[in-house]
């Protein structure tokens, strides 16, 4: 089996360090991967349908069919957006003939084909699949790290298109923390959105949902969070500090990407992944940890 | 005042997106959102499928009553409708003809023009090209950009971008 990497937009341009953490990851675990090239913008399963929703499936469906050419192969992704927008095209393209006619009349012109049914792939299902293996390169295990699990929703839901853990009771990604050595810590709103696809429309309300969250977070005990999308990393991210300025509060949680703690249980120094560059700075808890000195 | 019956747009939503029809009204979608939560009713997606199937174009799509740009896309109410109603991609319909009405958020537009200049919604900037070269990552080759334009204007895109 080959994988097929499909970078996406936010993590290879907002924050390449993630990116940086998955590469040696997978090195360190012998993925048979490399990287899915010649693609677009997924695109953004909360921007482009809402502007065209035409335009949206054909450029969906010209990413998928760049895969047609490697039999065999499964397209993986680190972004949960990327992942539903790939599996949804997939999805509407199949169910509805006439959409699929018409984006292949356009992908024709540039040469290409929707063939349909490319699997699709999370980094974080890939990685729950593969956990027993995994675990055997932890070295240094997550003792200390209480995190605060954030599916976000896109990892879930809708759950007949995405086909992955329970959306009502998720475990997997606690699990994957447990089997890191570090504690997943229950907290209010957990299954809630971040509050980031509707920044673009109303600030204000984005900012409500937001507060939530972290609002569940600070009450729980955690010391750090775990996400599993970069549009949630980013948001959680960088939004801490200026709600701490216009509300008052005192968000202070390193956000990790999941193969940034992977990582860290491998034994990567945070210097090499480039930790430095998250907003919420990891240096005190990493201190305090001792994974840094 | 009076509401207006766009049969078109009524026959429309209902032959393509012919999950509407079996909307019952329950109010599950609505029970369950969290912006409907926060904006304390304000916001109701039960309310928007039913003015789908009403046909009441104008009260969405220029009303903006409920406003269709507020959902978060958190996905719940089309996991917890007990009729299968696709209601995000309903409402991507609905803000398809916002757009084409010139009701819409500018970040949609900002998004769009990034995709159709670059085919990318986050162009790399230079400070980020560096810190990728620092590192130690290498240079991604994305989609070539005739193709992109040439595909766009297929779609009827740059065009819809040139007229929003
Ligand atoms: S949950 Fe489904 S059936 Fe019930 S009101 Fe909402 S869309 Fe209609
Ligand atoms: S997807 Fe939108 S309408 Fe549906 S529950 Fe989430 S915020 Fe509400």
């Amino acid at each position: 089996m080959e994988y097929k990497l499909f970078w996406g937009c936010t993590i290879p341009a907002r924050i390449p360090f993630v990116e940086n953490s998955a590469r040696k990851v997978f090195k360190k675990i012998g993925l048979n991967y490399s990287d899915l090239e010649d693609t677009t913008c997924c695109p953004d399963p909360t921007g482009l349908p809402a502007v065209d929703q035409k335009t949206w499936l054909t450029l969906g469906a010209r990413n998928l069919s760049l895969v047609n050419d490697y039999n065999n192969s499964t397209v993986i992704s680190l972004c949960s957006g990327c992942v539903e927008t790939l599996k949804t095209v997939n999805h509407i393209l199949n169910v509805h003939g006439d959409k699929r006619e018409e984006v292949n009349k356009y992908l024709t012109k540039i040469g290409k084909k929707f063939s349909g049914n490319v699997p699709v792939k999370h980094v974080g299902q890939l990685i729950y699949e593969n956990l027993d293996e995994i675990k055997k390169y932890v070295v240094k295990p997550l003792k200390g790290f209480k995190v605060a699990v954030h599916y976000g929703c896109h990892f879930l839901r809708p759950s007949e298109i995405i086909e992955w853990d329970d959306p009502d009771n998720p475990k997997t990604l606690d699990e994957i923390v447990t089997a890191l050595g570090g504690e997943s810590i229950p907290y209010d709103n957990k299954l809630e959105c971040c509050g980031c696809p509707v920044g673009k429309s109303d600030e204000e309300l984005s900012n409500k949902i937001t507060m939530q969250k972290l609002q569940g977070v600070a009450d729980s005990g955690a010391n750090c969070m775990l996400v599993v999308c970069p549009a949630c990393f980013t948001h959680l991210d960088f939004k801490q500090k200026s709600l701490n300025k216009e509300m008052e509060t005192q968000f202070d949680y390193p956000v990790f990407y999941l193969t940034e703690l992977l990582a860290l249980a491998m034994g990567f120094k945070p210097k090499d992944l480039g930790v430095r560059y998250h907003v919420v700075k990891a240096k005190k808890l990493l201190l305090e940890l001792g994974f840094m000195d | 005042m009076t509401l207006k019956i766009d049969f078109g747009f009524r026959k429309q939503f209902k032959t393509y997106k012919f999950s509407l029809n079996y909307c019952y009204q329950c109010g599950t979608c609505s029970g369950g959102c969290p912006v409907a939560k926060l904006t304390n009713g304000d916001y109701n997606p039960r309310k928007i499928i039913e003015a789908c199937i009403l046909g009441l174009k104008e009260k969405l799509t220029t009303l903006l009553e409920p406003n269709v740009w507020q959902c978060s896309t958190c996905q719940k109410c089309v996991e917890y409708c007990p009729q299968g109603v696709e209601l995000t991609e309903i409402f991507d319909h609905v803000k398809n003809l916002c757009v084409e009405a010139g009701n819409y958020p500018q970040a949609y537009k900002a998004q769009g023009e990034a995709i159709r200049e670059k085919g990318s919604a986050i162009p790399m900037s230079n400070a980020i090209i560096k810190r990728r070269e620092r590192l130690g990552l290498p240079v991604m080759k994305t989609a070539s950009h005739s193709e992109i334009q040439t595909l766009l204007r297929e779609t009827g895109f740059i065009k819809k971008m040139e007229s929003i």
